[in-house]
């Protein structure tokens, strides 16, 4: 797809800002179909599960959300006794890019919500030229 | 009575998971799709994220759940996601890729203690023709992995080719001893 390295870089940076704002044990960029892009994980896991995992689950939420006629996915919500798994969709980049980010088990959940939503629209701000650049 | 049963589809990219629910389905399949970002993008533009969905009435039997999984090794884990109530695999082939068969052995090598915990049958699909060799050449990958399976060659998009891959994973589960509860299962 031609996203290069200093995209990647760039990215990474973002999600280390919000990483380490606390309360989160990670931060996940990954290609639609669930290839690694950039990570900021403080806890140990498999990233390419991560990835994968996270691109399923946003397939899952468009699918179930389009068979009942319910609209455009904003947010997965993965709620959990030892924290939350906040996935959504960069925006403005024709869905290439998800970012998925677990939080602590005491984070809030609307400090979470929009902490990760303004990190997707730092990234989307840095992929959206490349891939501009790239449809052209 | 059984409610419902599971199959799996699972086989390389292009082998015709997706064209096998959609051949039998009653209802219109349910699909994840999302577009390929990888060299994957060479051979076809989508590819399955989380999984394909399709059912098939088997009359008073209940219902048989059709699930398409994903072909790439990183989704594995959707396998279990599937796996309670599953009768059986269907293992697709392209049997016309030209790399041969490497992406079966990738199945294979990621779906191994699946494929021996589940009945199934390796399905070669889209052959252009000399089947005993292609057959062959399958039967020693399996044998390669300590496998055993019915090898039979189909079109995914005829219905009554994936009826028979069905039927034949009943057929094993009555011989196996390993039938579902309310008896021998046939295709309604």
């Amino acid at each position: 797809m031609g996203l290069i390295t200093r995209e990647q870089e760039s990215c990474t940076q973002e999600l280390r800002r919000l990483v380490g704002k606390g309360g989160y044990a990670g931060a996940m960029l990954t290609l639609r179909d669930g290839r690694p892009f950039a990570q900021e994980v403080r806890r140990d896991v498999d990233s390419g599960k991560f990835a994968a995992m996270s691109s399923s689950l946003v397939a899952l939420g468009d699918t179930v959300l389009r068979e009942l006629s319910a609209g455009a996915l904003d947010h997965v919500l993965v709620d959990g006794a030892g924290g939350k798994l906040v996935i959504t969709k960069a925006p403005d980049c024709s869905g290439m890019l998800i970012l998925a980010v677990l939080t602590l088990g005491d984070m809030r959940l609307g400090l979470a919500l929009g902490q990760v939503e303004a990190c997707a629209v730092l990234i989307s701000d840095i992929l959206r030229p490349r891939l501009a650049a790239n449809r052209d | 009575m059984r409610t419902s049963a599971k199959l799996a589809f699972i086989g390389d990219p292009n082998a015709g998971k997706s064209t096998c629910i959609a051949a039998i389905s009653d209802i219109p399949p349910v699909v994840t799709d999302v577009g390929c970002t990888d060299d994957l993008a060479d051979v076809k533009q989508t590819t399955t994220a989380a999984l394909d969905y399709g059912e098939v009435g088997l009359g008073e039997q209940g219902r048989l759940l059709l699930y398409g999984l994903p072909c790439q090794a990183r989704f594995r884990f959707m396998f279990d996601v599937i796996r309670e109530g599953l009768l059986g695999i269907v293992l697709l082939v392209d049997a016309s890729a030209p790399h041969g068969l490497r992406g079966l052995e990738e199945t294979l090598e990621t779906y191994v203690r699946e494929l021996r915990e589940f009945p199934f049958v390796l399905a070669p699909n889209k052959s252009p023709g000399a089947d005993d060799a292609l057959k062959s050449r399958c039967l020693d990958l399996l044998r390669g992995h300590r496998l055993v399976a019915p090898i039979c060659t189909v079109d995914a998009r005829r219905k009554a080719d994936i009826v028979r891959l069905a039927e034949l994973i009943f057929l094993m589960l009555d011989l196996g001893g390993r039938a579902p509860a309310s008896g021998d299962l046939v295709w309604a």
